[in-house]
């Protein structure tokens, strides 16, 4: 598949540092890549290597000690709507239906109220939850409760989205059945996604094209194109394949 | 229905305490005499004997009392609570005093209120005022402390800017805090109303109370602890059905 997008996110020689104990400990070093419209890109690497720090400052959540984010050229400060972000422990606000988590951003933005009911309705027919829209988050599945934090951020229409391991609390059907959700989603939306994650699988299954992150610092040592088409089987030769070539990756 | 069971035994016990006669009328009087004495003091037509149908007065004056004082550590605490909460100056500014002040028991202000607003609703409301604000502040401040960042985050990314992340998630997240602190607060200002009320206004339940004391009425002193109870606890009730009727979160997260 050609990359052929223009340039979306670019990270510009992204650093951060913090002191503890008086030394001063480097999480990121130099990280530099660009994200281009309409790509599906996931950031994987080992545990501590910085990853959720990186998308905490893409999404201007954090601010780096040195560098840039670039959001089609122009400067990132703080976060915003053009860059939405779902976290791997939901975030939803347990005071909230299902549909009023889904109708917060339109709120927010003083949104007309039928056209936000429309809205709210397409979605949640979009993630099938027409029939729980009017539940708490205590009272759904894990699932349910990340289509759900998918939904309220989908709607705002982001330029991209950042997914901080979405999936990793789910267990293993869910998470299929939320991969291949996210899947259909990006094909019918064509939006740009940028995808952390530490599963290795996850990463060959969804990306476009891989970053890998080294530890100590947190660096990006490698970028892997992933070419096969979609769907992609676990089972498939290529696959296990290059499943071999990301873990060795991420071994060194 | 398990709630009554404890009222009920206990009202058995005092039957048959005051049955067996093994404690004197004139320290334990009977249930029956003080339900008579009750009904007196609610429904008697006032001047026909000392107490008789001083009730709606006297419940009239405390409800007041115990609303203006109520009300005023509400004003004062919540906000502080929430600033201090939330902006570590404010917690340097006032943490240290606020501390020290709520140390200091209640009745200790007392005479000093007596001096400062003479005898009546003044001082009362002071009193009152001031013991409501300490737990309605301190929860305030320790829900709004303990809001989960990452709601505030997510608020942020979705375009929410700090002040309205203040009603629209801060207040929402901290609700079952300081709904807390209100119940606290109501309940405390209960008990500093008959403190306040001791320093010898004419009217009020705590004032019915001293009254009772100095004409050596026991069952009347009774009277006054059981309304007081049942004010208490129904001013706690009325409170909560506001707060769940008010507010979303209030009724979803409790």
């Amino acid at each position: 598949m050609e990359l052929g997008g223009k340039p979306l996110l670019e990270a510009v020689d992204i650093c951060r540092s913090y002191q503890l104990n008086g030394s001063v400990h480097q999480v990121l070093e130099g990280i530099r890549f660009t994200v281009r419209q309409g790509e599906l890109t996931c950031v994987t690497g080992r545990s501590g290597c910085g990853k959720t720090t990186l998308l905490k400052i893409l999404a201007g959540l954090t601010s780096p000690s040195s560098g840039r984010v670039l959001l089609e050229g122009s400067p990132v400060s703080g976060p915003g709507p053009d860059r939405c972000v779902v976290f791997q422990e939901y975030a939803l606000f347990p005071w909230l239906t299902v549909e009023e988590n889904i109708a917060f951003g339109l709120k927010i933005r003083r949104v007309e109220k039928a056209s936000a009911k429309e809205a709210v309705e397409r979605y949640l027919a979009l993630m099938g939850l027409s029939r729980f829209k009017d539940y708490l988050p205590r009272e759904i599945s894990g699932g349910m409760k990340q289509r759900v934090a998918l939904a309220r951020v989908l709607i705002l229409n982001p330029k991209i989205l950042l997914m901080d391991e979405p999936f990793g609390a789910l267990d293993a059907q869910t998470r299929e059945d939320m991969q291949s959700l996210l899947l259909e989603l990006w094909e019918e939306l064509h939006h740009t996604i940028l995808f952390v994650t530490h599963d290795a699988n996850e990463a060959l299954l969804l990306a476009d094209r891989i970053l890998i992150m080294g530890i100590n610092p947190g660096r990006i040592v490698k970028e892997i194109r992933v070419d096969l088409p979609r769907p992609r089987a676990k089972e498939e030769r290529e696959f296990l394949l290059m499943g071999q070539k990301l873990r060795a990756a991420l071994r060194s | 229905m398990l709630s009554w069971i404890l009222p009920a035994a206990c009202l058995c016990a005092w039957f048959l305490v005051c049955h067996s006669g093994m404690v004197p009328g004139y320290l334990l009087p009977s249930p029956v005499e003080v339900g008579n004495a009750c009904y007196l003091y609610i429904f008697g037509i006032p001047g026909d004997a000392p107490y008789s149908g001083r009730f709606w007065d006297d419940a009239a004056a405390s409800l007041v009392r115990v609303g203006l004082g109520f009300a005023v550590a509400v004003v004062a605490g919540l906000p502080l609570g929430i600033a201090s909460g939330r902006l570590p100056v404010v917690q340097r500014f006032l943490g240290l005093s606020i501390n020290a002040l709520r140390a200091v028991p209640g009745i200790s202000w007392m005479p000093l209120a007596v001096v400062w607003f003479g005898i009546g609703l003044k001082t009362t409301v002071f009193l009152v005022g001031l013991a409501a604000f300490f737990p309605i502040f301190l929860n305030a401040a320790a829900g709004v402390q303990q809001v989960d960042p990452l709601l505030l985050q997510a608020g942020a990314m979705m375009g929410c800017g700090r002040f309205r992340s203040l009603f629209t998630i801060l207040l929402p997240s901290a609700m079952p805090h300081l709904l807390t602190g209100l119940r606290l607060g109501l309940g405390i200002s209960w008990a500093y109303l008959v403190l306040g009320e001791l320093s010898g206004v004419p009217n009020g339940l705590g004032a019915l109370i001293m009254d009772a004391r100095m004409t050596g009425r026991i069952e009347i002193i009774l009277v006054g602890i059981i309304l007081i109870a049942i004010m208490g606890r129904l001013s706690d009730t009325v409170l909560k059905s506001f707060m769940k009727f008010c507010f979303k979160s209030a009724r979803r997260m409790l």
